[in-house]
């Protein structure tokens, strides 16, 4: 199928319902759908062999268009990508639910309707989402009028409604603070013995709300530092993402040199995402054995981009239009060598361990998802492609330079935790490959082509690049203040995480750790907490000195 | 296989040996480009702003506290160390030092503050027009960037508590929009 086709299909079956496409957004097809008929046209579309990606609320009352919901749709064969975008009146912001279609489009619609109040009838669960639980309610921090720094009072009782366990069933709670899970989260898991039946989710603990941020406060060549920022793991992919998507937007053309870099950047990030992986997987099933030696094989590969970027982790390479620094011969020398020694510790290491049974007993079978369910909640990255579900977008939707370059998607058929091990050990070696090709390939020329003028205003870009968890979406309408208007951010965790549950489903309690672990979730942590006195709100910090007094005394 | 697996598992950990650095006691420099803590070189800089426009973690301040001086805070506390601010400055008056023990105890310890002699225009008396784009307002736009003339003046800072007295300190300073009844 091509655009074209799918395009004529749509207007056939939907006739005036569909209309566009959009000239806002060029190289995307992006087409304005009726509201009353968007379920019909999602199921369609979904129906075509297309892949829900995540949807784009935004406020646009200002410009006298009311709200906006876009919703984004990858057909990864095909190699193009669709957008459906609905408004509604500034009055009732109301949008029929696609969730019982579209599973996975359900944190979507929830978190629009923390955020823009919006509301969808038909939603199967229209809870909280993203806000905390003592948010006042008719306060949607992403409508313009609500300020970026909003402090709300804090107000006291008010709690998250779990699930009702289903009969037959105890609670145990994982969470909010769990030795297994690095990042605040709370799993409600609904245990018949030994035996997972259920499970409800209550995350969104440390939300920072980049987004509202980004749209209000900074720069378009500002947001690259933050978009950074929002993963500790796959800052690279952030950036790249968010510049892609502006200079699709506003048609901004990028040196050739400068895209190779780029790969380069996330490649390398990706050989250090899969080992740290690797290693946390090691040590969830109490193998620390891996844990220690991928770790020790990944270390010099953050001296490397250390020597790179001039940071371990924040590379801080991209900027609109390029790059920020180049790769000289001695450094291209340097990552050759280093390149060299990782794939050979890599390859000691898969040796060492593929063939353990006791990695065998603790992931063959463990979190097993068939196919179809795993293409019914939309999984992407490893754990997709561990479903034998081969999509990887830096194949299906190339960008930068990978176009020119050769690698294999490595997929696994068995469904399970076993499958994701494999496919990312596998997948270290495609991205030492392809660093080679990169430092072979590259031309010489400029590495950055920043921009002149103005962007111009109400353009649409997508960019979608392959994670080393999975594809990242950033979807961005630019703005007149220097700044997008609304920028989207969708990390791989978003939709694997709401196949969770159903990974878990007649799963052993003990394996919940490996299984929520197999998706890589992203970490985010703090070694303070902050006390607040009931009654008088004053507040108190504690350091870490005290909390260590303070557990050693057993909390008294 | 399990335990064949078993003896290449302990090859693995014979044969790199012991990796553990020395570190703190045996000293680490930081490569050659690292971007540590940014320095500033009084001499040099000439006020124009630039760095304190294109920070993202927006710890750069500026502010005039009368015609002729114009103050330049760096408040490192919330510094990422991304190195925007030595790339713009059209003088070179930033660099980014290989520094990077930097743990504190008090956030002023991590603080640079310039005091910056600024020349008046003998017509009208300010340091130069600020509305007018003028040569010293274009160097500050290097790296693209735009803003008014209040977003410029009123550069936003945010502390991790809400505490008065810092508000009464600085008139520049914004206070969270408080919701009480
Ligand atoms: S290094 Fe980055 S965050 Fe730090 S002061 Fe400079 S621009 Fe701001
Ligand atoms: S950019 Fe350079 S010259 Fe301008 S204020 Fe900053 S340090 Fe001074």
């Amino acid at each position: 199928m091509t655009q074209e086709t799918l395009l004529q299909t749509l207007r056939a079956e939907f006739g005036a319902a569909v209309t566009g496409p959009d000239p806002a957004a060029p190289r995307r097809l992006l087409l304005d759908v009726e509201r009353a008929r968007l379920p019909e046209i999602a199921r369609r579309l979904i129906a075509l062999g297309a892949r829900y990606q995540v949807g784009v609320g935004s406020d646009d009352r200002a410009r006298g268009l009311g709200f906006g919901l876009i919703h984004l749709f990858a057909f990864d064969k095909s190699g193009f990508t669709t957008a459906i975008r609905t408004s509604a009146p500034a009055e009732t912001p109301e949008f029929p639910s696609i969730t019982p279609d579209i599973p996975v489009a359900g944190w979507t619609e929830r978190e629009y309707r923390d955020l823009l109040g919006f509301r969808f009838p038909g939603h199967p669960k229209p809870k909280k989402l993203i806000l905390a639980d003592d948010w006042p309610d008719g306060i949607y921090p992403l409508r313009k009028e609500v300020p970026y720094n909003l402090v709300p009072p804090a107000a006291e009782d008010v709690a998250y409604q779990l699930d009702e366990a289903p009969p037959g069933t105890t609670m145990v709670p994982v969470g909010p603070f769990h030795s297994s899970l690095h990042e605040p989260a709370h799993f409600a898991v609904y245990v018949d013995g030994e035996t997972i039946k259920g499970c409800d989710y209550r995350g969104f603990m440390t939300h920072r709300g980049i987004e509202k941020l980004c749209q209000t406060q900074v720069s378009y060549n500002e947001i690259p530092f933050v978009a950074e920022r929002i993963c500790g793991i796959c800052g690279s992919v952030h950036a790249t993402a968010y510049a892609q998507s502006v200079e699709e937007a506003a048609g901004l053309a990028v040196p050739r040199r400068a895209e190779f870099i780029r790969v380069l950047m996330l490649e390398l990030e990706r050989i250090h995402s899969h080992l740290l992986w690797l290693g946390v997987a090691g040590h969830l099933i109490g193998f620390d054995t891996v844990f220690m030696h991928a770790w020790r094989v990944r270390e010099p590969v953050m001296w490397l981009s250390e020597r790179i970027t001039g940071n371990r982790k924040t590379y801080g390479m991209v900027v609109l239009g390029g790059v920020r620094r180049d790769i000289s011969p001695e450094t291209a020398e340097d990552i050759r060598s280093v390149l060299k020694k990782v794939e050979a510790e890599v390859l000691g290491l898969k040796a060492a361990i593929l063939k353990d049974s006791l990695i065998h007993k603790r992931t063959k079978g463990v979190g097993h998802m068939p196919k179809a369910e795993a293409e019914r909640w939309s999984l992407v990255g490893p754990v997709a492609r561990a479903r034998s579900i081969d999509i990887d977008a830096r194949r299906d939707h190339p960008y930068a330079a990978y176009n020119e370059l050769s690698f294999d998607v490595p997929t696994a058929d068995s469904c399970d935790v076993w499958g994701t091990v494999l496919v990312r050990l596998l997948e270290v070696f495609e991205s030492v490959k392809i660093m080679r090709q990169v430092l072979d390939k590259m031309p010489a020329g400029p590495i950055l082509a920043a921009p002149q003028e103005a962007l111009p205003a109400f353009r649409h870009g997508l960019s979608m690049v392959e994670a080393p968890r999975g594809e990242s979406v950033h979807y961005v309408i630019t703005g007149e203040e220097n700044r997008p208007e609304r920028w989207r951010v969708r990390a791989p965790t978003y939709t694997n995480l709401q196949g969770v549950p159903r990974m878990l489903l007649d799963n052993q309690f003990a394996d919940f750790p490996i299984i929520v672990g197999s998706i890589d979730p992203c970490y985010s942590c703090t070694d303070r907490a902050v006390v607040v006195e009931r009654g008088t709100g004053r507040e108190r910090v504690w350091d870490r000195a005290e909390l260590t007094t303070l557990s050693r005394a057993g909390g008294k | 296989m399990w335990i064949t697996s078993k003896f290449k598992q302990i090859v693995l950990a014979l044969k790199p040996g012991r990796v553990t650095l020395g570190y703190p006691l045996t000293p680490r420099t930081a490569p050659e480009n690292f971007r540590g803590r940014p320095a500033w070189d009084h001499t040099k800089c000439l006020g124009c702003g630039g760095c304190a426009d294109h920070c993202p973690a927006r710890t750069i301040l500026l502010r005039d506290v009368c015609p002729e001086i114009r103050v330049l805070l760096y408040d490192g506390s919330r510094c990422t160390y991304c190195g925007r601010c030595a790339e713009i400055c059209p003088e070179k008056a930033i660099v980014m030092t290989p520094d990077f023990e930097l743990a504190t105890g008090s956030r002023t310890d991590l603080a640079q503050s310039l005091e910056l002699f600024m020349l008046t225009c003998s017509r009208c008396g300010r340091c130069y027009d600020m509305e007018n784009r003028n040569a010293v307002d274009r160097l500050g736009l290097r790296g693209y960037r735009y803003d008014n003339l209040e977003a410029r003046t009123v550069l936003r800072r945010t502390t991790e508590r809400f505490e008065p007295d810092v508000l009464a300190a600085t008139e520049t300073f914004e206070r969270p929009t408080r919701m009480e009844e």
